[in-house]
Parts: structure tokens; C-alpha cells; sequence
């Protein structure tokens, strides 16, 4: 009955209604709108972080994230990728040998990273074939690589010249060799543009003297929120005394750490929203309750109960919300969804700006399930307090008034 | 008076006794280098758990000129190093080019090892860049030595603070020597051993190079076989020989 009742009174005046719905739907999709995107940058920072260094998940030797050098690296037992890629939630295992030198081309050279890669299955990580800019992807037992546009450019080299690597390798043996550049690749994060060098892994490790080691083997999950659980069934699986198993969050503790800064003031942009939207969805509350007062004071001297009309009241608010919050999951959810698949692209004068800071001049969205829910959770306890106000007013009004004022 | 006659007595025994030091050091310097010479080398990086070996050849003339090739492993087959006065170059054959280590790459360790660059450089200049004195007598594996004590000159470009060398009184080889640095720090302990007859002479066949740093490394370099006086010019230690050279 009293149910009947609330949803009747609330279709009674469709336009009052519909302020109030739209009121609360635009504070659902301004919300879920700024946390999406804050919460995308957050994973977008992470997946291209993660996707290029580390990967969700090592495996090295065990010491090597502390002592970084070709020294400790690890011949992979026997089996390790297939059983590996054959765990639940594992997407691939991706094998790499990275060490530092020195990329000469003529009179120019400059620190490089070479990272050997086996191309096939570090499409699953990095995508490195995807990020062809200019020349053609290497096969396995090429002798060629693929550099960094931005290492490129300062060399002053092309696709087809060939460069010079020196370096020192595993067990301090002399590694230098010369490479034909296949390709130039280009990455989101400017740092590894500059400085990467991609060399089949065959010919990584014989550049090295490290043939048959690996420093790292990378595991891609087929969701990053398996990371805990499949890096527990590794190291079931692995003899502890001899490797070390890392997801991402030790890897990157700063990462962590600058996303925890910026979230914070991210949490602050969002409460202040709140708090206009708050107001906002008050104001449409007070009209309400200004307008029905001499409804309120008629039910009141028709012998309603306070409690059973503060009820009524309560049920009208929360079906609003209901229906609000609905209407704006209904509106934001096909805009997030654009905006997920097609991030927002900064115009070319802000890029350099933002490359400085080593961050793709990318806003992306997220649209992750708890970018909506929490902000639905919390417009609707906001109306839910809100209509704290309606009830008071309830409780204290003399009907006499009321019809009197309301007229 | 005495005490004048005291110190011009002292004076003239510790100048007698360094010109004596110099003369030992001298020995053992021709002993070991001879004019010209060219050997056969085996170098042993050791660590504490793994090693790795690599074979050289080496020609060498009076203490200015050397050249060293590497022979194996094949991955750096035909690696060269040519010494000329202060200078070092280096031949890497996988990237066709000759380079000239620059001053900062002086102390940085050679092909691996426990050897820096710096030591293929200035090893041989323990004659003329030093003071040297005798401070003792003492035994190293059954052999009477003499402890002599080497000084650097002022202004001279050495790289240590002292030097001590136990020198076989016999034959004039060194048994030991014991680097230290500008604050009396002990850095490389080298061990001569395997004393026997080569190219004509009675040399020390093994050289252990062990930095104090980490004791259990260590780098032994062994004379497979070494010839002396075998009539080289200066013409041989040019960058295009080191390119050619097989």
C-alpha cells in the first residue's frame, strides 16, 4: 500500500520528478565520469608500466631485483614456459635477457638498454610488432633489432644502418657486436623510446656470452587482478631457495606510491564534487517539501500518523534515487564505454609537456565495474541523508501552518 | 760530532742499501721481460662459483711495447690489445673497430679479471717510477728473500701508495708482491709460483692476482710457453699489425 502510494505521488507532479531524477542522474554521471578517469589513467599508467618493464609477474634468480646485473641470471629449468603457460590465468611466459650498452653509430653513442626478446610470445607483453613505427618486425634467429625512435634520432640513424653495441657480459666477458636495424618502434612511455634496444634473444644471449640464461621470465595474466593467485601456484611450484617470484606492486613500488599520491587528490577533487552535487540534490529536496506543505498539513489533519507520512516520504526519496542513479548509470555508461575504448588523444602542444614527466599525453577512461557502483552507493546514501531534512520538517510542522503557508 | 758522523754514516748505508734495492729490482725486471719476448698464455677467471678461461698470445719489447691476442674462446677470437708507451688500444674485430681507452676506463677491470687496464699499462714501470728500499730478509716457500719496499717518486703517474716485493735471492725472482694504496689499504696480493725453466731462463710460470677486496677471487695467468730476445722492432707493435696479426 505504502509502496503503491510513494510511486503514485511521485508520477503525481511528473515535473518536479523529473528535476529531482535528473538532479541526482547528472551527479552519478559527473562523478563516475571524473573517477573513471582517474581510475583509466591509474591503469593505463600501470598496463604500460607493467607491460613494458616487468610484465604482472617475474621469475628470476633469486636476489636478481636487488642486484640487478647479467650475473644473475638463471638458466630456466627444463619445462619452466610450458608449465608455466599452462596455469590457470596465465596468458604467456615471456622470456628476457636485458642488460645495459653502449649503442654507437659513427661519432655519436649513448647508454642503451637491450633487452633480448623472444618476438612470438612478447607480442603477449609488450607488443613490440604493434609498435613498428617505420622498417619490419625480426624474427627469432634474425641477426637484426629493433630500436627506439627517440635512441634513433640521436644517433641520427635509420631503418637498414647498423649499429654498434658494447658492452660488458655475463661473467664480465667482452660483448660487442654489430646489429642492422630492422625497425624503429615507439613506445607511451618517452623514457623507453629513448633508450631500448630489441634484439632476438638468440642473438641477445650470444652478445651477452650468456647462452641459454635469461635475467627474467615475464608471466602475463589474463587479468591483472589474477596476479596474487597465479604467483602463489608458481612458487608452488618452484624451488624457492633458488628463484624469486615478484608481481608488479614490489617491482614498482613507486608506482604504487605516485598513485596513491594523486589518488588522494583525486579522492579530494571528487568530495568537493560531492559536495556541489549535494547541495544540488538538497535544493530539489527542499522544493519538495516547500511545495507539498500544505499537502503534508492536509495528511496531517485528515489524521495520518508523522511516522507513517515520514515513511511515505522516505519511500518517494529512495525510489527517486533508485530510479536517478539508474537513469545515470543508463547515460554514462555508453560514454565511459566510448571514451575506454577511444582515449582522449592531448593536441600536439601539450605532448611535449607531458613527455617531460614521462607520461603518455593520453586520458583514458576506465570502466571498470566499481567506477559506477561506488558512485551510485554514494549519491544514493547522499539522498538518503538528505531526505533527513523532508523527515524533520515532517516532524515539526503544525498542519494549521502548514496549509496556511503552503497555499 | 758523534752525532754528525752517526748521521752521515746512516746516510750513506741507506743510500748504499737503495742503489742495491734498485739493482735487485732491476734484475728481476730484465729477468722477466728480457729484451723482447713473446708467450703463450692461459688467464683463469676465478670466482667463488664459477670460472672461465681464455687463451692469449703476447709479444712484448723492453717495457714500452706490448701486444696481446686473444685466441679463444672463439667469441673473442682475435680480440687484440696493443700497448705503446702509455697508451692502450684495443681491436674488436666483431664490430671493426680499433679504440682507444680513454683515461677512465684505466681502472676498469680487463676482459673480467682481476687486472685493471691500468696494470697492462704501468705494470712496468716498477723500475723507473720508484724509490726502492731493502727492509729485510725473510722466507717464502723455502726460499730466502729479500722484502724490498718500493716508494713512488713525487710526480711520478702511478696508481699505488706501495709496493712491497719479496724477491728470491737466488735467481732474482719474485715471489710476491703486495699492492697498497695512498692510505696503506692493502688492494692485490700477486702469488709467483711454479718456478721452473723457460725460453732459457728460471721464471715463476704462475701468476695469481688476488684483490684483498674479495679473497676468494681470484685471477691465475699461466705461461704455457714463453720465448726470449726473439729479435722484434717497434714496426711490429703498430695498430695495422694488431688488426693482422693471427
Amino acid at each position: 500500500m505504502m509502496f503503491k502510494l510513494a510511486w503514485r505521488n511521485i508520477w503525481r507532479n511528473k515535473r518536479r520528478t523529473i528535476i529531482t531524477i535528473v538532479s541526482i542522474a547528472f551527479a552519478v554521471i559527473l562523478s563516475s565520469l571524473m573517477r573513471s578517469m582517474q581510475l583509466g589513467s591509474y591503469e593505463r599508467m600501470i598496463d604500460n608500466s607493467v607491460r613494458f618493464y616487468t610484465g604482472y609477474i617475474q621469475i628470476h634468480k633469486l636476489g636478481y631485483w636487488d642486484e640487478q646485473v647479467l650475473d644473475n641470471a638463471f638458466y630456466p629449468p627444463k619445462g619452466l614456459q610450458e608449465q608455466i603457460e599452462s596455469l590457470d590465468g596465465v596468458e604467456a611466459a615471456v622470456p628476457r635477457l636485458e642488460s645495459f650498452a653502449l649503442a654507437s653509430f659513427k661519432t655519436r653513442s649513448r647508454g642503451a638498454m637491450v633487452i633480448g626478446i623472444d618476438p612470438e610470445k612478447e607480442s603477449h607483453l609488450t607488443g613490440v610488432e604493434h609498435k613498428i613505427t617505420e622498417g619490419s618486425k625480426v624474427g627469432l634467429n634474425d641477426p637484426r633489432v629493433l630500436m627506439g625512435s627517440g635512441l634513433a634520432d640521436y644517433l641520427n640513424m635509420k631503418v637498414g644502418d647498423t649499429l654498434v653495441l658494447i658492452s660488458q657480459g655475463y661473467h664480465g666477458v667482452n660483448a660487442a657486436g654489430k646489429y642492422e636495424v630492422a625497425g624503429l618502434v615507439e613506445f607511451g612511455l618517452p623514457q623507453l623510446t629513448n633508450q631500448v634496444v630489441f634484439m632476438p634473444l638468440p642473438a641477445a644471449q650470444y652478445f651477452y656470452g650468456a647462452e641459454g640464461l635469461l635475467t627474467a621470465m615475464a608471466v602475463v595474466t589474463d587479468q591483472p587482478k589474477d596476479v596474487d593467485d597465479v604467483r602463489e601456484e608458481i612458487l608452488g611450484d618452484l624451488d624457492t631457495t633458488a628463484y624469486e617470484v615478484m608481481g608488479w606492486k614490489t617491482m614498482m613500488p613507486e608506482l604504487i606510491q605516485g598513485i596513491e599520491i594523486d589518488n588522494i587528490s583525486g579522492i579530494i577533487m571528487l568530495l568537493l564534487l560531492y559536495l556541489v552535487i549535494g547541495f544540488g540534490m538538497f535544493g530539489t529536496f527542499l522544493m519538495m517539501t516547500k511545495e507539498r506543505l500544505y499537502e503534508f498539513g492536509v495528511m496531517l489533519s485528515v489524521g495520518m500518523h508523522r511516522s507513517r507520512l515520514q515513511l511515505l516520504i522516505f519511500s518517494e526519496i529512495v525510489l527517486l534515487a533508485i530510479l536517478a542513479v539508474l537513469a545515470g548509470f543508463a547515460l554514462s555508461l555508453p560514454v565511459i564505454n566510448y571514451f575506454s575504448r577511444n582515449p582522449i588523444s592531448l593536441p600536439e602542444e601539450y605532448k611535449t609537456a607531458f613527455e617531460k614527466f614521462d607520461i603518455e599525453p593520453i586520458y583514458a577512461f576506465s570502466n571498470e565495474p566499481i567506477v559506477f557502483t561506488s558512485q551510485a552507493w554514494v549519491v544514493f546514501f547522499m539522498a538518503l541523508v538528505l531526505s533527513a531534512y523532508p523527515l524533520y520538517k515532517i516532524w515539526k510542522i503544525d498542519p494549521v501552518t502548514a496549509m496556511r503557508e503552503g497555499r | 760530532m758523534k752525532s754528525t758522523l752517526w748521521l752521515a754514516l746512516s746516510l750513506i748505508s741507506s743510500f748504499l742499501y737503495a742503489q742495491d734495492a734498485s739493482e735487485i729490482i732491476k734484475k728481476v725486471d730484465q729477468k722477466m721481460r728480457g729484451n723482447s719476448s713473446s708467450s703463450n698464455m692461459t688467464m683463469k677467471i676465478v670466482r667463488p662459483d664459477w670460472s672461465r678461461e681464455i687463451s692469449m698470445k703476447g709479444w712484448s719489447l723492453g717495457t714500452d711495447f706490448s701486444l696481446i691476442l686473444i685466441t679463444a674462446p672463439a667469441r673473442d677470437q682475435g680480440t687484440a690489445f696493443l700497448k705503446r708507451d702509455k697508451e692502450l688500444w684495443n681491436w674488436q674485430p666483431t664490430i671493426d673497430r680499433v679504440v682507444k681507452l680513454p683515461p677512465s676506463m684505466m681502472t676498469q677491470s680487463w676482459m673480467g679479471s682481476d687486472f685493471t687496464n691500468d696494470d697492462l699499462v704501468k705494470e712496468s714501470s716498477i723500475v723507473n717510477d720508484y724509490n726502492h728500499f731493502i727492509r729485510g730478509d725473510t722466507t717464502i716457500t723455502a726460499r730466502d728473500a729479500w722484502k724490498i719496499e718500493l716508494i713512488p717518486k713525487e710526480g711520478a703517474p702511478v696508481v699505488w701508495g706501495r709496493i712491497l716485493i719479496y724477491v728470491s735471492k737466488a735467481d732474482y725472482i719474485e715471489l710476491l708482491i703486495k699492492y697498497y694504496d695512498e692510505d696503506e689499504f692493502l688492494i692485490n696480493t700477486m702469488i709467483l709460483s711454479d718456478i721452473r725453466e723457460m725460453g732459457g731462463r728460471v721464471i715463476p710460470a704462475r701468476m695469481d692476482m688476488i684483490p684483498a677486496e674479495n679473497p676468494e677471487y681470484r685471477t691465475v695467468i699461466h705461461y704455457n710457453d714463453i720465448q726470449f730476445d726473439i729479435g722484434i722492432s717497434e714496426d711490429f707493435f703498430s695498430i695495422q699489425k694488431m688488426k693482422r696479426i693471427r
